[in-house]
């Protein structure tokens, strides 16, 4: 009982220095239409380069593995090619992949800061905004730790534990690949959600939601 | 045509969502990439990587023809509006124009790699230069259809069903 007036303290003074109003409301006068300082958002472009490089990756390591089916059908094409060439295609897209993907999740956590999804509205997955958000958010962070843990494993199966061999990947690592298929297919189904359903960062939504008329607004 | 598809959505679409923006990623980051990967592997004396930049420019040539298929007819259920209606235009035609463009480079690096892996000339080089501006410059337009004009975004489209655009 005697520790209560000591609790309360600290929680006195924090509120004493509680700002006026929220860091996104001091920034407010610098955001446009779409909800930030500049036109276009950033994290949606680089998810470009982290999706395809992600997939080309995997793929190019899966058909390096199944070298020995497909050699037939290459002279075939009269296109030449080396086993070792399919997984340097793998390797190398998944290092730039890891690379790139330290700034989509910056650039994603810079531009939540100032999201704002329209409010009152469900996804198809029957989720609110803020939910929709944290869990893309949760997510971009454990997807760039899987990618991370992924280009770590596969640099050591190519320069270590499999450099002598043919297939230079283990299978276990290409499942691990396709499930991340599957959790990057569902990861960016919820970051399309926050643009095409909640509006987030789109001006045409935004300015509608305030009521404005886009003939002129958006001429 | 069009009485052949399934019925349209809230996003006017008779699928569940935009498919172009997921077919581009794979031409934008494989030709962008293999760009890099070209010069980086001509800096370090890396054959390597003109491999994995053969390889990646190959994909995004091949992915750019399912690119436009589908943005055709993502575009020919958009509504564009205002302004919109000129970047569609300009996005058609460069997203076109650019199948050729990416066909030719990946035709000329074919020779290339046939005659020789390990070398690449200056001139490729700039080739692929101009080729990586003008998928930024392509990607740019784009991302004002969907970032500014928000085309197939559900408050767009139920605007545009209200005749509010």
């Amino acid at each position: 009982m005697v520790s209560l007036p000591l609790l309360t303290m600290p929680l006195l003074l924090e509120l004493a220095y509680a700002p006026e109003q929220p860091p996104v409301e001091q920034i407010a006068q610098m955001l446009g239409a779409n909800g930030l300082p500049y036109s276009l958002p950033i994290h949606p472009n680089l998810v470009h380069l982290t999706i395809g490089l992600f997939v080309i990756a995997i793929a190019f390591d899966v058909v390096g593995a199944l070298y020995p089916l497909e050699k037939r059908v290459f002279r075939f094409l009269a296109l030449p090619i080396t086993r070792g060439g399919f997984h340097d295609v793998g390797w190398y897209n998944l290092l730039a992949c890891c690379l790139v993907t330290v700034f989509t999740v910056a650039a994603g956590f810079y531009e939540m800061l100032t999201a704002v999804p329209l409010p009152d509205v469900r996804s198809t997955f029957g989720l609110g905004g803020m939910t929709t958000m944290l869990w893309h958010g949760v997510g971009g962070v454990l997807v760039l730790a899987i990618i991370t843990a992924m280009t770590v494993w596969r640099g050591v199966q190519r320069y270590v534990w499999r450099r002598d061999m043919g297939r230079q990947v283990q299978w276990l690592y290409l499942a691990v690949g396709v499930v991340m298929y599957a959790v990057i297919g569902l990861h960016g189904t919820l970051g399309a959600q926050l643009a095409a359903e909640f509006g987030v960062h789109i001006a045409a939504d935004q300015l509608l939601q305030a009521g404005a008329d886009l003939h002129t607004a958006l001429p | 045509m069009l009485e052949l598809l399934p019925p349209l959505n809230d996003h006017n679409l008779p699928w569940m969502d935009t498919i172009h923006p997921i077919v581009v990623h794979f031409v934008i980051a494989m030709a962008l990439i293999a760009f890099v990967f070209d010069v980086v592997g001509v800096v370090w004396r890396k054959p390597a990587l003109f491999e994995a930049s053969f390889w990646n420019l190959l994909f995004a040539t091949g992915a750019i023809f399912v690119a436009i298929i589908f943005g055709q007819v993502e575009a020919g259920l958009a509504a564009p509006y205002g302004a919109s209606r000129h970047l569609l235009d300009i996005h058609t035609t460069i997203g076109w124009s650019l199948a050729g463009v990416l066909s030719l480079l990946a035709a000329w690096r074919y020779v290339l790699r046939n005659r020789d892996p390990q070398v690449l000339p200056l001139s490729y080089l700039g080739a692929g230069s101009l080729v990586s501006a003008l998928v930024v410059v392509q990607m740019l337009l784009g991302d004002r259809l969907i970032w500014t004009y928000g085309l197939h975004t559900v408050k767009v489209v139920a605007a545009m069903r209200e005749g509010l655009i």
